[in-house]
Formats: structure tokens, sequence, C-alpha cells
């Protein structure tokens, strides 16, 4: 493609529209790039609106077929659509923190009679930064939830994954994973919110007006009610402002996405209409390659870093299912939220032993840690193991060792429940913050028996060892 | 979940064997139980006469033996536990355990030190896993005990009471562990064991062995004991007939022990083999349900796939 073709933009006509999916017609001299956007004047009774298309793919005969960034109500055949001569761009900058965004990057909330500055734009699609500037030092992000800090340490500048069925609390724990690390947090953040509820997003807002991080904060939205070009973009576009304030601010960034699968999802919404055919389980066959371009840009450079943590959701609490799978491997640290451990109302239901991080390793996280995490994970694997026996025989028939070690492995369990900041409404209680020592050292005691004869209710939703002897102390008046 | 499948399977195979093996103890253990109570029946006129004889016996000679002396000061306490050799018998060990934690726990509070004797493989683990000693074990026969495996029992517990706790009250002991007569005896005799109620309930117990109380016999719904006369003279009949009462009292110990450790399993092997099949049944639920959604998806595949290429065919 030549420089002159490039510049020259061209109008053309709808020839078709099937749902999200619109094909146009352009001269011969005018087509529009792949991933060019085009708009389109729609007139509906509620007056006329500007509609943007993203080129997809070329069909030959002259036809371009583009995604709709918007819902496609009213768009009629033969409608003229102009060629805009480059992709769909967003501002980026200081004016995008404390604001609000759509795809396109309009500003959702702006006060009246406010005007947003936009010094400069950046266009969705960028490439990733190239392999020799990555980052090559690792060190561990300290979260102060127990669970987290023991089994599966969180990577400052990686990449975290938040795995989970319907309802088991990925939100709540990307919430709070906001209020943890955003609070104390001296750079910028960003949240994208891909097809989650819109309710989710208000509440955000108005969440982080009151903990005051909002002005350090861009977020952008396309929640479940918008079509799916929208949700199959809106990653790109707070990747894009997050990857400004890291290139060009030199500052550290974190990337709140919630949920990834979404972005798969609309991938595939999509996908049959452009034409592809279905490939495993009805997931697109490029379903690989649009993951892969997405991840690959979040990442961390010489001394910048980003760090993302990203909400997965696994359909049907399906592990093996392509969507959450393709995510899975470009993860530093995975986080997998159970159904069964939620059901026991212990929170967050992270599963101890599906979880795990790259630097839970002496080299990391030191030997002392490596030492307990292992040792707790060895006993929840034999608690494990023992259950269909339990369920058979009974906890009588167990070997003196096994008895204690079930009794270990439950004390283990509720322990790493915790109270949490973004749950203080549901359970009354005041989140915790629990420093990586003190966790090691709590698990290390509990792991070596010190606790055996403390009840096990003692043990729940509480932080350190202080709040475990109160618990205690309380249980036993 | 395709690959759920056939890890769903091979629990369904893991669990059904376990099955079959707690099935076949479950008949085991009832025909067991049958024995073991015709055993029960069988020793009873022996220790009815034995009774009999004694109680004449006390009514005409001294009471100053040894083994009815009830010691003025008791600083020893001798626990004989029976528990089972093998396990998957239910709460059986944990609870006659129980009990004999509980009596230990009493004895001490009176300040008496205590001596175990445990019958039964899982007693000596449970004690041995505490590293609480045990001064003398017996095991390989709880399902099925004779009286020739009650003697030595009896045998060591007469000894260690004749010999009696008087080390005690010389901690230092010379050079002699066991005071004066190199024994460690005791001054008191208990026996924990498991009382068979009926198929259902099994009891544990703590008795007392000795010192025998001597109950001023009434006046007998039977009528006035016979008049015997004794040859030799009653106390040496009394010497040479109460070990001989003590052994029947520990076997009659140990075969309700035994009864009751048949039933208990028969029980416990009956709730296991309805868990495993409960359990059978979900896990075959679950992976029909599996095995059908797998089936689903891949039509739902071929059909969208080749309805994407008709609809591609069309077009052109």
């Amino acid at each position: 493609m030549t420089a002159s073709v490039e510049t020259k933009t061209g109008t053309g006509r709808v020839v078709r529209v099937i749902g999200p999916v619109v094909d146009a017609e352009f001269p011969r001299d005018a087509m529009p790039g792949i991933f060019h956007a085009l708009t389109v004047e729609v007139t509906l009774a509620e007056g006329a609106k500007v509609l943007t298309l993203e080129v997809a793919q070329h069909l030959g005969d002259n036809m371009v077929r583009a995604i709709s960034m918007q819902p496609t109500d009213g768009l009629v055949r033969g409608a003229p659509v102009a060629d805009t001569g480059e992709p769909i761009s967003v501002p980026v900058g200081d004016v995008t923190k404390g604001h609000v965004f759509n795809v396109i990057g309009d500003c959702l909330n702006l006060k009246e009679g406010e005007k947003l500055e936009v010094s400069d734009r950046w266009p969705i699609h960028r490439d990733p930064p190239a392999f020799a500037d990555l980052e090559p030092k690792t060190e561990m992000l300290e979260t102060g939830i127990k669970v987290l800090d023991l089994l599966a340490p969180y990577v400052k500048g990686g990449k975290i994954g938040l795995f989970g069925g319907a309802g088991v609390g990925k939100t709540v724990l990307i919430q709070e994973m906001i209020i943890r690390v955003a609070r104390n947090f001296g750079g910028t953040s960003v949240f994208a919110g891909v097809g989650e509820r819109t309710r989710e997003g208000n509440d955000l807002i108005l969440e982080m007006g009151e903990t005051n991080v909002l002005p350090q904060t861009a977020l952008v939205f396309g929640q479940m009610d918008e079509p799916p070009g929208t949700r199959l973009r809106i990653a790109l576009a707070a990747l894009t402002m997050a990857e400004y304030f890291r290139d060009v601010q030199k500052q550290e960034v974190l990337l709140f996405i919630d949920n990834i699968f979404r972005f798969t999802q609309a991938g595939s919404e999509v996908s049959t209409l452009l034409g592809r055919m279905p490939s495993a389980v009805g997931y697109q066959p490029t379903l690989a390659d649009e993951m892969g371009e997405l991840q690959e840009r979040i990442t961390s450079v010489r001394g910048r870093a980003i760090t993302s943590m990203q909400a997965i959701f696994v359909p049907a609490d399906d592990y093996t299912d392509p969507a959450p799978h393709t995510a899975f491997t470009f993860l530093d640290a995975t986080t997998n939220l159970e159904r069964s451990i939620s059901d026991k109302g212990i929170y967050p239901a992270v599963d101890p032993l599906a979880s795990s991080s790259r630097i839970l390793a002496p080299e990391y996280v030191g030997p002392e840690h490596y030492a307990v995490a292992t040792e707790v994970k060895r006993i929840l694997q034999r608690y494990k193991d023992l259950q269909d026996i339990i369920a058979i025989l009974g906890m009588d028939e167990l070997s003196e060792e096994d008895k204690i070690t079930v009794g270990r492995a439950r004390r283990i369990e509720r322990f790493l429940s915790q109270n949490t900041y973004a749950a203080t409404a549901f359970t009354g209680m005041e989140g915790s913050f629990v420093p990586v020592k003190d966790t090691v050292e709590a698990f290390k005691k509990i792991s070596e028996g010190e606790f055996d004869s403390y009840p096990e209710q003692a043990f729940f939703m509480c932080g350190g060892l202080d709040d475990l002897e109160r618990n205690a102390a309380k249980l036993r008046e | 979940m395709p690959a759920s499948v056939r890890v769903l399977r091979r629990r369904i195979q893991a669990t059904r064997s376990t099955k079959k093996i707690t099935k076949a103890m479950e008949l085991v253990a009832t025909s067991r139980i049958a024995k073991a109570q015709d055993r029960v029946a069988a020793s009873r006129p022996y220790s009815a006469a034995i009774t009999d004889v004694l109680t004449a016996l006390a009514s005409n000679a001294n009471i100053d033996h040894p083994l009815l002396q009830p010691r003025p000061r008791v600083r020893r306490a001798g626990v004989l536990v029976i528990t089972s050799d093998r396990g998957l018998c239910g709460g059986y060990n944990a609870n006659a355990i129980r009990t004999a934690e509980q009596l230990i726990a009493r004895l001490r509070e009176d300040g008496k030190q205590v001596m175990l004797y445990v019958v039964g493989r899982k007693g000596v683990t449970y004690y041995r896993f505490r590293n609480r000693p045990i001064e003398s074990n017996w095991t390989g026969f709880s399902e099925q005990p004779t009286f020739a495996d009650a003697r030595p029992i009896a045998e060591t517990l007469i000894a260690a009471f004749v010999a009696g706790a008087d080390d005690v009250d010389d901690p230092e002991g010379g050079d002699h562990p066991g005071g004066a007569d190199e024994v460690l005896g005791v001054d008191e005799l208990h026996i924990v064991h498991t009382q068979f109620r009926n198929l259902m309930t099994q009891t544990p117990v703590a008795n007392f062995l000795a010192p025998m109380q001597v109950e001023e016999a009434e006046e007998e719904e039977h009528g006035p004991l016979p008049a015997y006369e004794f040859e030799p003279d009653p106390d040496a009949l009394l010497d040479a007939l109460l070990p001989k009462y003590i052994n029947t009292r520990i076997y009659a110990a140990l075969i309700d022990a035994a009864a009751s450790e048949s039933a208990a399993r028969r029980k416990a092997m009956k709730a296991a083999t309805d868990n495993a099949e409960e359990m059978i049944g979900n896990l075959t639920r679950q992976m029909n349900s599996a095995r059908q959604a797998a089936i689903t998806q891949e039509i739902s595949e071929i059909v969208g796939g080749a309805n994407a290429l008709a609809a591609a065919g069309s077009e052109v």
C-alpha cells in the first residue's frame, strides 16, 4: 500500500446490513484500508446520529465488509459511507484521567459546559513492543490477601488472570484489587469494562470517586448492552490509553480488564457473519490470533510497567473451554475462583491447588515462603485425596496421621478466607491487609500444628493471627 | 466437559471396587456376629457356676484375700482397654478409646498414676502415636478370642495387682525401678470394653476388675445357699478360684467386645456400601451428562460448520 493510496479518502454506499456487519461499496480508486474507520449517518425518529464502522475484510468487486461500533438500527442500503482514512482513535494523555470513554473515544461523563481539550489521539491498533525492549526483572506485588500472596503471588508489571464461572466473585475481586492496589499506587490506572453488567461500571465510578482514585484513573466502557463490534475493540481502546502513559509519560500503569472472555465472545459473534467457519466449540477460527494481538501489547518495557489484572469468565466452569484456555498461556499468575469453594462460603473463593504463579519459586519469593506454600498445598492435596474415603467410610477409618492432616487442612481452608474491603457492605466487616511476612508465618504455624486445638470456626473470615486469637477467645466464651 | 468423562469413569470404577470390598466385609461381619453371640451364650453357664461357687466360698471363708481387699491408698491404677485389631468398624475403637480416656482422666484427677494394658492393634497404634507408654499389649485375636487368649492377660494383670504399687512411695526406688519387688504393680484394675446390646447399639463401658467388691449376700431369691463342705479348706480354694474368676471376667469382656466389633463393622460397612452406591449414582449421572454434552457439542459444531459452508457457497 503506497502513501498516496492511504491518504485518499472516498465515499461509498451501504450494500448490505446483517446485524453488526455492514457491507459497503467504494469507488475502485478509493478503497478504505483494513481497520480504517468509516462513518455513516443514520436518521431515526429521535434524530440523526453517526455510526462508526471498522473495515474487517475486502470482499473483492470494490466491496468491503465492516463491523459496526453502534447498533445498526435505521441503517439502509444505499446510505453514503465516508472513509475517515485512519483507524478508530482515542484521546490519550492526562486529559483522559478522571473521565469515562466509549470505544470511539467520546467522553461520557462531561459535566454541563465542560469540554475536553484533546491534544493527542492514538489509533487503537498498534504494534506490540519489540522483544528486545521487554522488562527482564521480576518483583512480587504485595496484595495483602493471604491466599494470593501465599499461593499465587502477583508479579509487578506482569499479567494476572482471575478465572471463574458465573457469580463466584471475579468482579468483586477485581474491585478489591482496585481498592487495594490503586489506592496506594503512584501511577495511573486504566479500567476497561468489557461486556459486563452496566450497573457494575456505575458502582465502580462512584466507589472510585469516594476513595479519590478517580482523578488518577481513566475508564473505558463497552458493556453488555453494546453491539459486539464495541466489545471487540473496547479492550484495545483502553490498552492504547495505558500504552501512552507507559511510552510517552514513562509512568507505571495498572490496567484492569473485566472481562476478557467477553472480548472473545464478541469476536465469536461477528466471526460467522464475517463468513468464517466456526472452529472448536463454535468459537472463531482466529481465536488464538485475536487473543495474542491483545495480550502481546499488554507488557512491561524496560523500567515502565503495565501491571494488568484480567477477569476471565469460564463458561460452565469448564477450564478446558478454548476461550479461557487461550488466555491462560499469556499470564504470569492465575487465580482460579472455584464454585465449590464459594458454596462453602469461603471468600475470596480461590482454589488454592489450581491457582499458580510463575514467581512461586524460591529465587523470587524466598525459600521460607516457598517451603510454606508447598507444605500448605501438600496438606490440602492430601485432604482432597482423602475426601472419597471420608465420604464412603467416614472419618474414623483414617489413620492417626491422616486425621491430623485433615484437621489442619480444614483449618487452612478456612484461614484462606479473608474479610475484604469490597465486601464490607455484605459482611459488615472492614477489610484487612496482611503483610506477606505475617501470612507466611501464620501458615507455617498452622501447618506445624500450633493451632490444632483452636476451633475451626475461629479461622473463618479473618486477617492475621491477631484476628484468629480474638475469634478463638470470643468462641471460648 | 469432554476431558472429565474419562476422569469420572475412573472414579466410578474405583468406587465400585471399594463397594465390592465393603459389601463383602459386611457379609463376613454379619456371619461373625452370630458366632460371637453363640460364644457369649456358651460361656454363660461356666461363669454363672463360678460366680455361684465364689459366692458360697466368700460367705464361708475369711475375706482377706488380696484380690478382695481394697487397698487403703490407691497409688496407681491399671486400665485394660479392649479394641479391635483391624479398622473399618466405624466408631467402635474411637468410642472405646474415648471411654478409656475419660476413665484415665478421672483416675488422674484422683491423684492416681495410670498404667495401660491394651488389647487390639488399633488401641496400640493410638497410644504409640501419642507416645504414651503401654505396659503390655496383646494383639491378633480381637475378632475371635479364645479362653487361651484371655489367660496370659489375666496372669499379667493379677501379677501386677498382687505386687502392688509399692514403688510409688519410694520414688527413688534405689536401683530397682519397680520398688522392692521389682515389679511395676498397681493397686486397682479397670477394664474398658464394648458391651453388645443389640445389632444396632453397642456401648463402651468401664468396669472395676480388682479388687473385687464383695457384696454382702442378701437372702437370695433362689433360697439359701447349699451347705458345701470344702476340701481343701475355703481359703485355699479361694486362692485357686479367684484368678480363674478374673480370667472368666476378661474372657467374657473379650467375647462381648468381639461381638460388638462385628456388629459395629457390619453397621459401618452397610453405611459405607450405601454411601458408595450413592456416590456411584451421582458420578454416573455426572458422567452421562458430560458425555451427552460432548455429543451435543460435536453435533452442533458439525451442523454449524455445514451451515456456514452452505451459506458461503450460496453467496458466491
